[in-house]
């Protein structure tokens, strides 16, 4: 069970159920997903796994690695045991291989959710008069959510459930935008919404870009609440 | 031909690009990656939306296009884009020097620049190195590079264009001097599918060599790869760069909450071979500490390298060849109907397409002028949210 650079051997689940085992090359900076690379290229050109930034911005590189959901291409092999255990994610439909379908994922997202927050690197900074003259007063960055479903994978609820990754997604749209609350909160104000979440906080803790969804889905429960409240109070 | 057959192979930003124009001239248009969707060069570049201030000395046309893209892009896939503009800093009197020339072609080819002191590059973004000379504010920003070309693959689909991935094309078909049909794998199914095809554009970046010689076309490609390291810290807004000539290891591009120097450059024969050698990844950190002290000794984030697909074939030094891309008609070759883009870079993906595009339809006589420009794009998720 030794650790550090040299070589490694990942067993693979194939597409039938077999677990294939490729011994790989382990540098100081060598990811899984180059180990799955080396694979491919040199071994099975018909490997299948999702990739395509190789640094943690797609999302598309979800695995089980020794049954832990992460990222292929930020998990570094020098860190992991001398045999590697790599399995697709689950509950996804599976393309064969390592190779999910994503669709699932998406189904219960916001309708027209932005893409795009104000940054939080150097806050207080300046921003140059070319930014501030197209109507814009801050610096702007992608969401941290990289859609990548290690939030969905390791969730326990096993019921019909909008599932963590929407529904952070609800949160980071209603934060951004609290006049959607009359046309949002009812879409998740329901027993597959927020009120279907075990709170096991297993999203909160796979999640590679600290999303917290479990914070997400406990700050829309009370936000509802309160929204309840509200209404009560003025009818 | 009443609704002619048209097969894109590749699925970065290139081929997603053209599968949107075609699918929205209503033209029928088919797709083929052989992996997961951008997962060749397209996903693993820098992720620099280039104004073009860095070709503009080299190459101002080049660099006129970029600025052009960039502002066209903008408008059509602003969720895809960080635009929060780019300094290029001066760390030395033969930069100042620079500056002044680099300042007039950026001028020349559209885009705007704005000399400023050092004192005010610091108040933009503190963490660049102090003892800059000046710099100067360009209209770079930085791309989703994985979102923009799933925004073109999604408004595809829904003018039904259809997008295949892990399909990996066998052969090409031609007959008595005409393109005739492509042969592929499905990887999912394990079966081999032909489909008949009145018009093959090869929109495979790096991989365009193998693929035309499948059809028995000698394709001048120059695979040129190069490494980026990311770090875990978003050190900067803006995209970091040296102002000089074109180099290795001059630019920091933010995204989310990493930071990434690149890159360096080499020539290979084979694609597929691209592994980051360690040399190179402590190379490059070293570097990102010239124009942002303190980028090394953050947490690594990763390291990765992407495949350029410069057009022509160089023997000296990758940079030497253009930034540009040509569409080339086969035609010459012996083959009608079979097309291969060749160079380019992501900035221009759209305009790539729209020529590529454009030479499809005058091949096919079919009249229909490019609506990409003015077009905005669906959101990234529509993709996998529409059935097929």
């Amino acid at each position: 069970m030794s650790t550090g650079t040299g070589t490694r051997e990942l067993l693979i689940r194939r597409s039938d159920g077999h677990m294939q085992r490729f011994v790989v090359h382990a540098g100081k900076y060598t990811s899984l997903l180059d180990g799955l690379e080396e694979v491919r290229t040199k071994h099975d050109r018909g490997l299948l796994y999702r990739h395509s930034c190789h640094h943690g911005s797609c999302g598309t590189c979800g695995v089980q690695v020794n049954g832990e959901r992460a990222l292929a291409c930020t998990t570094f092999l020098k860190d992991l045991p001398q045999e590697t255990r790599v399995e697709p994610l689950d509950p996804f439909d599976r393309l064969g291989d390592l190779a999910v379908n994503a669709a699932e994922l998406y189904r219960d997202f916001p309708r027209d959710a932005g893409y795009l927050r104000e940054s939080e690197a150097n806050p207080d900074t300046e921003v140059p008069q070319e930014i501030t003259a197209t109507n814009r007063d801050a610096f702007v960055r992608f969401e941290d959510c990289i859609e990548c479903g290690l939030c969905v994978s390791s969730c326990p609820v096993t019921r019909t459930f909008k599932g963590p990754a929407a529904l952070a997604a609800y949160g980071r749209e209603l934060e951004k935008h609290p006049e959607r609350e009359e046309e949002l909160l009812p879409e998740i104000d329901t027993p597959d919404g927020v009120w279907g979440c075990d709170r096991a906080f297993a999203c909160s803790r796979v999640c590679p870009l600290g999303v917290a969804p479990a914070r997400h889905i406990a700050v829309l429960q009370r936000r509802i609440q309160e929204h309840k409240g509200t209404e009560k109070n003025t009818h | 031909m009443s609704s002619p057959s048209i097969v894109i192979i590749g699925g970065g930003g290139t081929g997603a690009a053209l599968l949107h124009d075609l699918a929205a001239r209503g033209l029928r248009a088919t797709l083929l990656e052989r992996g997961e969707f951008t997962s060749g060069t397209t996903g693993r570049h820098h992720g620099q939306l280039h104004s073009g201030a860095r070709y503009a000395v080299r190459d101002v046309e080049i660099a006129r296009e970029c600025m052009q893209e960039v502002e066209i892009l903008q408008r059509i896939a602003p969720d895809s884009i960080e635009m929060n503009y780019g300094l290029f800093l001066a760390l030395s009197d033969a930069d100042v020097e620079y500056g002044r020339v680099f300042a007039e072609c950026c001028g020349a080819a559209g885009i705007a620049t704005r000399r400023i002191s050092t004192d005010e590059a610091l108040r933009y973004e503190p963490g660049v190195n102090r003892d800059a000379l000046l710099a100067y504010v360009v209209p770079d920003g930085t791309i989703d590079a994985y979102r923009l070309p799933m925004q073109f693959l999604a408004s595809a689909k829904a003018n039904g264009g259809v997008a295949r991935r892990f399909c990996e094309v066998t052969g090409i078909e031609s007959q008595a001097g005409t393109i005739h049909s492509v042969e592929f794998r499905d990887h999912v199914t394990g079966r081999d599918e032909r489909i008949p095809a009145d018009v093959v554009v090869n929109a495979a970046g790096p991989w365009a060599g193998d693929v035309a010689a499948l059809a028995g076309v000698d394709l001048p490609i120059t695979p040129a790869p190069g490494t980026m390291v990311a770090v875990k810290k978003r050190l900067c807004n803006m995209v970091i760069s040296h102002l000089h000539p074109p180099g290795d290891g001059d630019i920091i591009v933010p995204q989310r909450g990493i930071a990434t120097i690149g890159s360096t450059q080499w020539e290979t024969d084979d694609p597929d071979d691209l592994q980051s050698s360690e040399q190179d990844i402590d190379w490059l950190l070293a570097r990102a500490d010239d124009l942002v002290p303190g980028f090394s000794s953050q947490p690594f984030h990763a390291a990765w390298t992407a495949a350029r697909p410069l057009a022509g074939r160089s023997t000296a030094g990758g940079r030497s060849l253009s930034r540009g891309f040509s569409v080339l008609s086969h035609a010459a070759d012996g083959i009608s109907g079979f097309f291969s883009i060749t160079g380019g870079k992501a900035t221009v993906l759209r305009a790539m397409a729209e020529q590529a595009a454009d030479q499809v339809c005058h091949f096919l006589k079919f009249d229909r002028a490019c609506a990409t420009a003015t077009t905005p794009l669906l959101s990234h998720r529509e993709f996998f949210r529409r059935s097929a």
